[in-house]
């Protein structure tokens, strides 16, 4: 190499380096107001979110997003990693279960919005340090091609029916993100013997269990499976991508148990950094106008207000899973530990 | 005075070269050390605390030992099979001249960048096609999580099959040649020479293959780094987490420190830019046949997944505009992976010499170099965090620059040991020439010293962009807001199920890791063209 190629790649070199360090540590300037919203909510649904807030309010929304691949590994132990350090303002969720966990970890801050006034109490924590608003729910999604109408399944209980072979039945692993929180409402519904019972039983007649609700979704959609248990969003995508799927609320009649809603959870970091402008994000996010363009952008489907729900699917007089939100939280961590021992093995 | 005195009597036999190397190899390894302190540090609090279960994750139950033995299981199944194709594949394109192999092994490289969870979802979908003509063929299970971690490794295991025939003495191949057939040649000669460096290569694929869940899982199969971030997922608790992973990294680093030798015997490579182009060998109709296999095989999984992936992606503008969507994790992933580089090659060239001490010095550098190898992805990041919170660091303001810094930590151990191996080709003669004769210490370190690394800086480089690009579990723990690199996009469009935007994105990173390696092999050329007075190869 000779010196003059050799001079030109060091220049080169440095130039980059420097360009390099200088790119990364500028800082956004003071004369721009921020926050740092820490979101598991989808980014194609978050980010619209955030944009119309900053051309309403001015403050810039810095978001760090979370993916399903990471298992509820991601934000959640971040934020706790955090605590000492917090970096986020908001932790924006797409259900309540890690929240609970953060609030009893104590890295939640109390702030009760004046915009979540209309909200029923049951969607907020009782002492004011997260507030629910609407949601998603637990369904099944059903590959129209491969059953009909009659063949449709209607209740949990038919995942252990033998009229549906287990290889075609998908459900993710109960240890993760919603399905876990599903898993651990059945437990406090069923009690941990029965709900023991009906897992094992799926593990034996070969259900198939699935890395995420995602892939429930895509699998069904592609016809590798004939039905599965999914969020509503996931399967609204697919049918808005024009597959040729359907969704079942599982568990509707009399008698029946009903199915988990999952609502979105808002709270506020303890030591947050914008804590002024968390709070006006946090106002913006829970007000009645913010629910209902979440809804017809496809993230809820199930809204807590009298509003009009998805056209997706007919979410009026949905009926629920008799057990509270706290409840269900207690129920979390046993059921994990019990149904890790069930399925990975 | 006292401490003057000290210093000086320390300082007594240093020159300012020797105490500017020390001192960045101190900071190096200071580095990589980072998660497993930050990780000890937490597992210490929760002890303390009294909030960790010590036990548990310690005594391995039959369940877990089960698991753990099925994860090495298909690791070495994999890594074992993956370099069993890379002999079939490498033994007939050995002596291809240079410009065409090296096409072939840049086409196998560009799809290396695509995240495995993509070769699994176009896996799964074939086989369930499949499935309609040939009844019976697996689409859950481990035999097809062993296919599709197979198809998704098999360029990394061609790849390093390849350095590791590249790494033999060409003489002795062409002198045995003379007297034996091609594959007893083969048989006696190649591999035998080979089996250390494929040994290493054996090792590298078998460490990446056992701490992935993300394939298994897909198909249902379960193994031991799923269980770990179970145990993470319900106990919240890093401490508890590095706990369970204790025996997954125990298990992976005893396999890397037997690998150990393999490294070592590439590092005694004799002219790595000998030209190898020669008469084609000549084997028996079976082992043809063989190749032959390989080769339909790898056809395969290319026309699967680029097909798959450009069926998906849609028209040239959908492609355009996913790209577009994605200019701004595009720069920063960019950003990131020069950042890395920047930071990882002087300081591992600075410590890459600690590698071929003798002794328990030695040893100590190697354990430490390969410890972040072992370390699951998404403690690495909370480790990283846990130091940054400490105190004495609360001053500075290193979140922009900490996706950079786990990708150091991840990945620059593989700098240093392509470094050691740079090093320990250059003739230390020239070296000693250079500290005696050079006008000054900028001249030998420009002219001499530099020249003479820039191959293993190139390869550095190149290796460290591509795996940058890749990583995706230790930065989502460490991404500052606002920012996020490409592999996270990705992520996020295959759980909204855009399948357009996904595709999109993987060609795109697929492009960018041609761009990177044709970059490196380019970088290679014109500094062997420079420093190399290798004879000129023959046309094909």
């Amino acid at each position: 190499m000779s010196d003059r190629n050799l001079t030109i790649y060091l220049l080169v070199a440095i130039v980059l380096a420097i360009a390099t360090v200088a790119v990364l540590l500028a800082q956004p300037g003071d004369a721009t107001k921020t926050i740092v919203v820490y979101t598991s909510v989808d980014q194609v649904y978050s980010e619209p979110v955030f944009r119309a807030f900053e051309n309403e309010t001015g403050i810039h929304v810095m978001a760090v997003y979370d993916v399903e691949a990471t298992k509820t590994t991601g934000l959640v132990n971040r934020l706790i990693a955090e605590k000492a350090r917090p970096q986020a303002d908001v932790f924006w969720s797409g259900e309540f279960s890690q929240t609970i966990v953060l609030k009893n970890k104590s890295i939640l801050a109390q702030y009760q919005s004046p915009s979540a006034a209309d909200i029923p109490a049951r969607f907020k924590d009782s002492d004011g340090y997260w507030t629910g608003f609407g949601g998603r729910a637990r369904i099944f999604i059903v590959n129209t091609a491969l059953l009909t109408p009659s063949q449709y399944p209607h209740s949990m209980y038919a995942m252990l029916d033998d009229k549906y072979p287990g290889k075609t039945i998908g459900i993710p692993y109960p240890m993760f993100g919603t399905a876990a929180t599903h898993a651990a409402a059945l437990y406090c519904y069923l009690g941990k013997e029965k709900a023991r019972t009906f897992y094992s039983s799926l593990y034996n007649r070969g259900v198939r269990v699935v890395d995420g609700n995602s892939v429930v979704r895509d699998l069904v959609a592609d016809g590798q499976l004939a039905w599965g248990v999914t969020d509503t969003d996931d399967a609204c995508s697919a049918i808005e991508n024009g597959k040729n799927v359907t969704i079942i609320i599982p568990d509707q009649g009399d008698g029946e148990m009903g199915t988990l809603v999952i609502p979105n959870t808002v709270a506020l970091i303890a030591g947050a950094p914008h804590p002024a402008e968390a709070k006006t994000f946090m106002d913006y996010l829970l007000d009645r106008k913010s629910e209902s363009v979440m809804v017809a952008s496809g993230w809820i489907q199930i809204p807590v207000r009298d509003i009009p729900g998805s056209p997706c699917i007919n979410s009026t007089g949905i009926k629920t899973i008799p057990v509270t939100y706290q409840d269900t939280y207690d129920a979390l961590q046993p059921a994990q530990e019990d149904l890790i021992g069930i399925f990975i093995r | 005075m006292a401490i003057s005195l000290f210093f000086r009597r320390f300082l007594a036999g240093y020159t300012p070269e020797t105490i500017v190397i020390t001192l960045a190899t101190c900071l190096f390894f200071l580095l990589l050390l980072c998660p497993l302190i930050g990780l000890s540090f937490n597992l210490l609090s929760a002890f303390m605390t009294g909030s960790v279960d010590i036990v548990s994750p310690l005594a391995l139950s039959p369940r877990r030992m089960g698991l753990l033995a099925a994860s090495a299981g298909l690791a070495a199944a994999v890594a074992g099979a993956g370099i069993i194709i890379g002999i079939l594949f490498i033994s007939a394109l050995f002596r291809f001249p240079r410009k065409l192999l090296y096409g072939i092994l840049l086409l196998l490289l560009a799809i290396a960048g695509i995240p495995p969870y993509i070769h699994a979802l176009t896996w799964s979908s074939v086989m369930q096609s499949a499935g309609t003509i040939l009844p019976g063929l697996p689409t859950t299970g481990w035999l097809i999580s062993f296919w599709v971690e197979l198809m998704a490794l098999l360029p990394l295991s061609l790849f390093l099959t390849w350095i590791a025939f590249a790494s033999i003495d060409i003489r002795l191949i062409d002198a045995a040649r003379l007297v034996h057939s091609d594959l007893s040649v083969l048989r006696h000669i190649i591999l035998p020479l080979a089996a250390p460096a494929l040994l290493a290569a054996f090792g590298f694929i078998f460490l990446i293959c056992c701490t992935d869940y993300s394939v298994p899982s897909l198909f249902g199969a379960d193994v031991y780094a799923l269980d770990i971030f179970a145990q993470f997922s319900a106990s919240n608790s890093a401490a508890q987490a590095f706990l369970y992973a204790l025996p997954l990294m125990l298990v992976t680093l005893m396999v890397m420190i037997a690998c150990r030798p393999g490294i070592r015997t590439l590092a005694q490579t004799p002219n790595w830019s000998l030209v190898r182009f020669g008469n084609p060998p000549i084997f028996p109709f079976w082992f043809r046949a063989l190749q032959a296999g390989v080769f339909v095989l790898l056809l395969v999984q290319i026309l699967v997944l680029f097909s798959g992936l450009l069926i998906a992606a849609g028209s040239p503008y959908a492609f355009v505009t996913s790209v577009l969507m994605a200019r701004n994790e595009l720069v920063y992933s960019l950003l990131t992976a020069v950042l890395v580089i920047i930071i990882s090659l002087p300081l591992a060239l600075a410590a890459a010499g600690e590698l071929k001490k003798p002794g328990t010095r030695g040893a100590a550098a190697w354990f430490i170099v390969l410890i972040p190898l072992a370390v699951p992805a998404p403690l690495i990041g909370i480790g990283m965090i846990t130091i940054g919170n400490l105190p004495v660091l609360s001053g500075l303001s290193p979140a922009l620059i900490m996706p950079a810094l786990v990708s150091v930590v991840k990945f620059s151990p593989f700098a240093m040991i392509i470094l050691f191996i740079q090093m320990r080709l250059v003739d230390p003669l020239l070296l000693d020439a250079a500290a005696v004769f050079a006008r000054s210490r900028t001249d030998a370190l420009t002219r001499i010293y530099l020249p003479l690394f820039a191959p293993g800086l190139v390869v550095s480089a190149g290796i460290l962009a591509a795996l940058t690009l890749a990583e995706l579990g230790a930065t989502l723990i460490v991404a500052p807001p606002g920012h996020a690199t490409i592999t996270m996009r990705i992520y996020n469009y295959l759980h909204y199920g855009s399948s357009s935007d996904v595709a999109g994105l993987c060609l795109m990173v697929t492009l960018l890791t041609l761009v990177v390696c044709t970059g490196t092999i380019l970088a290679l050329q014109h500094l062997s063209q420079d420093t190399s007075p290798d004879i000129e190869e023959p046309g094909p």
